[in-house]
């Protein structure tokens, strides 16, 4: 049946053991938290309904009525979550192991399109629920799409399915979260692994440097079954913790959305957009006669672009390049700025949402 | 004054209302030629004036007269295209029907030439209403000018001589939210009203109502104020035999199964004053459930002691509608304590709002006065709020399942990670890097 072949493939597959070896696991439980979402996600399709008169009342039945179903919609939500999160710490430790260089470009270059589709992920299943929270929040995240110069309006109406988030905003949601988002990611995330196979694991420059002036012989485990079982590890921790979450802070439903309701006090995007949405509301209207909000879309465009291209801008091997070093700070530099903003965004005194 | 000397007064007045409705709105509401409203001799020449003859031209821009192409010769009469040279008489001309300042006694009659006259105010308003003179006829204030007393309130006062404003105008005095003031510049004055007979305190005592409150603190427009319960033009106090009437015409339910009652009959045959004897006239409070009962602020004890079988039924009523209200707020409290730990509630809260429905009816059914009705509509509530309160404790249930759930999730977890972990340390013993 061709198993032997794969387990001979696993356990001829070496791990490096260094200091920095923890981070190998990220990738590993990144996967794991999405084929969490993919198990729950389809238990979830047996009962949801994606219409705007139906979509809130399924969810109810399911966290209310169905067997498990909170624990299943909880998983869910949590999940998604820290799958984001644990796929932020994936990309940095690749960025800052300078993983990505040559032979890993099109590795990386499939990594971060897997970021922006698990956030493509986040952003449609947030509006599923068609709680008012979300209904307001995709209201704002695709006027700030509509806002891109050129193509905005296109793609704010391809979003929306019109003019105004409707139920058939709604309705393309769902399409895009079940259908072609995870089409796309079967196919980015099967060349990624398999680019992951066929170069094995990169070691950071630093360890090698420091090797090669210690002269101590490279270390390295099988993976299998030494990292896999370690893998495992990990992920039974991740299952303990998504089960103590889902069992103590139930993901909440909310309130049924109303499009013809005032917006709530409180509107904000999940927390992994939230920087993005803070840096647009805290720029000033005009920048040297220029609106502010679209010098922001074109700062974090330059910004993902930039990120996508870095293994082609960082191409000298070795740890102490400068050019590589003042990459580093940069990218430093953007995580802080980040963090500050996404603070700011939970900080209603700041500037934030109420 | 005498009865012969009222009756000549009242002859006199609707002697001068024949006389002033004589001229006719058609010969006093000619347009002019060539000139704006703004632009005659009248408003050219008192513009220039001081003092009480200057000052009506200052309040053109806001007077709905001005805004629909009338001016002052259209009440005062006169030539508003001659005088431009100053010769005033020329404006001033009584063969073009100058009339100079009505007598406050001919106000009313003075304003009903156009207002009581439908062929004329169609003109501006299909809708309008024309039957303002003849309703005002009929209130308190004008039978006591049709008496000669000419210090009850004319049209004027309430709506202004000049700078008059429509109704719907927020600023206009007579306007929903304005109106109780205007009203208690005369009604809240103790002297006057004291030479009149009458009570001052009414003005004081609505502001403290549930009305005014609606009223000013919600912005709710449909919210009584004076003329509401009083009418506007035909200004008079609700009789006796009426109160349920006035107060039925918003409380439709409440007045309903009040005039079935046999407690109305008795009132009627009483002086007793119908909704005032429990709910007050303008002093309206908010109603509470302890005015039922027989407690320190129940209204029931006004009319019945103990001993009497209304007493009795007061009492019951009083303890089933808390006991509804005790059971309610329980089952509120513990699906509120689960929807905060997480479990999701919102179907059986709104479930339980049918039991608040149920509260609701009952206290208007206490207008009702039958025991058996009201008692029945606390029995649904209660049957609904025990459904709640099993909902939420089947809530803390479904809690303690989770959480229990949880913990020995955790345990096997944990177990499993310890085995993998000594199998992994087995391993590597085995098989160093």
């Amino acid at each position: 049946m061709g198993v032997g072949a794969l387990v001979d493939l696993g356990r001829h597959k070496r791990v490096p053991l260094h200091r920095h070896t923890l981070w190998y696991y990220m990738g590993g439980m990144t996967l794991f938290l999405f084929g969490i979402q993919v198990a729950t996600g389809i238990l979830l399709l047996l009962y949801y309904r994606p219409s705007a008169d139906q979509a809130f009342e399924s969810v109810q039945f399911i966290v209310t009525k169905v067997q498990f179903g909170w624990l299943v919609r909880s998983m869910h939500s949590w999940s998604a979550n820290l799958l984001i999160f644990v796929m932020f710490a994936h990309l940095a430790s690749v960025f800052f192991m300078k993983a990505y260089r040559r032979p890993r470009e099109v590795t990386w270059l499939t990594g971060v399109a897997l970021m922006g589709l698990m956030m493509a992920f986040g952003f449609s299943g947030y509006l599923l629920p068609w709680n008012k929270l979300a209904f307001f929040a995709t209201q704002v995240g695709t006027e700030v799409a509509g806002a891109v110069p050129v193509v905005g309006p296109f793609i704010m109406r391809l979003l929306r399915g019109g003019e105004q988030v409707t139920g058939g905003t709604l309705t393309r949601f769902y399409g895009f979260h079940v259908a072609v988002l995870p089409a796309l990611t079967t196919v980015v995330l099967g060349v990624h692994l398999l680019l992951v196979q066929k170069h094995g694991m990169s070691e950071p420059p630093s360890v090698i440097e420091a090797r090669r002036r210690s002269g101590v012989p490279a270390k390295s485990m099988a993976f299998l079954p030494h990292f896999a079982i370690r893998d495992a590890i990990g992920w039974c921790a991740a299952m303990a913790i998504l089960a103590g979450l889902a069992a103590i802070f139930p993901w909440e439903l909310g309130e049924k959305a109303d499009p013809f309701a005032p917006a709530p006090a409180g509107i904000r995007p999940e927390w992994y957009f939230c920087w993005m949405f803070q840096a647009l509301k805290i720029l000033p209207g005009h920048i040297l006669g220029i609106e502010g909000e679209l010098i922001g879309i074109f700062a974090i465009g330059l910004l993902a672009a930039l990120v996508l291209l870095v293994p082609f801008i960082d191409r000298t091997p070795g740890p102490g390049d400068l050019r590589s070093r003042l990459i580093n700070i940069a990218a430093l530099a953007v995580l802080a700025i980040a963090g500050v903003l996404t603070v700011l965004a939970y900080m209603p005194a700041a500037g934030g949402p109420s | 004054m005498s009865r012969r000397a009222g009756a000549l007064a009242a002859a006199v007045l609707v002697a001068a209302l024949g006389a002033v409705r004589g001229a006719g709105a058609a010969e006093v509401s000619k347009p002019l030629q060539g000139l704006l409203p703004t632009e005659t001799s009248c408003v050219k020449c008192h513009a220039e004036l001081d003092g009480e003859w200057g000052e009506p031209t200052k309040h053109t821009g806001e007077d709905v007269h001005f805004g629909r192409a009338l001016s002052c010769h259209n009440c005062h009469g006169g030539d508003p295209t001659a005088g431009f040279d100053g010769d005033s008489t020329l404006a001033h001309s009584r063969a073009k029907g100058w009339t100079g300042k009505p007598a406050r006694k001919d106000i009313p009659a003075f304003c009903a030439r156009c207002h009581a006259d439908p062929e004329f105010m169609k003109r501006f308003d299909p809708h309008t209403r024309v039957d303002q003179l003849s309703e005002y006829l009929t209130s308190g204030h004008g039978r006591r000018l049709k008496t000669g007393d000419d210090k009850v309130a004319v049209c004027v006062d309430c709506h202004g001589a000049h700078g008059i404003r429509k109704v719907s105008d927020p600023q206009s005095a007579v306007h929903p939210t304005r109106l109780a003031d205007t009203c208690a510049r005369c009604h809240a004055d103790k002297s006057l009203m004291f030479s009149y007979g009458l009570p001052s305190e009414p003005p004081e005592d609505y502001r403290r109502s549930v009305h005014a409150r609606a009223l000013y603190d919600n912005g709710d427009l449909s919210a009584p104020t004076c003329n509401d319960c009083h009418g506007s033009h035909g200004a008079a106090p609700p009789g006796v035999q009426n109160v349920s009437a006035v107060c039925g015409s918003c409380h439709t339910r409440e007045a309903s199964l009040f005039r079935e009652t046999e407690a109305k009959r008795r009132i009627d045959l009483s002086d007793c004053s119908q909704c005032m004897v429990c709910h007050s006239n303008h002093a309206v409070l908010k109603p509470t459930d302890d005015m039922v009962g027989v407690g320190p602020r129940s209204t029931c004890t006004t009319c019945h002691s103990e001993g009497d079988a209304q007493y009795a039924a007061a009492d019951t009523m009083a303890k089933s509608l808390a006991g509804v209200q005790a059971r309610l707020a329980e089952a509120r409290d513990l699906l509120d304590g689960a929807g905060r730990a997480g479990v999701e509630v919102g179907p059986d809260r709104f479930a339980l709002q049918a039991a608040q429905d149920h509260v609701v009816e009952a206290r208007v059914l206490v207008h009702s006065f039958d025991l058996e009705r009201f008692q029945a509509a606390t029995a649904e509530g209660q049957k609904v709020a025990d459904a709640g309160l099993e909902a939420g404790h089947r809530a803390f249930d479904e809690l303690h399942f989770r959480r229990n759930g949880m913990w020995l999730f955790l345990v096997v977890v944990v177990a499993v990670m310890i085995a993998l972990g000594l199998k992994a340390r087995e391993l590597s013993r085995r098989d160093p890097a």
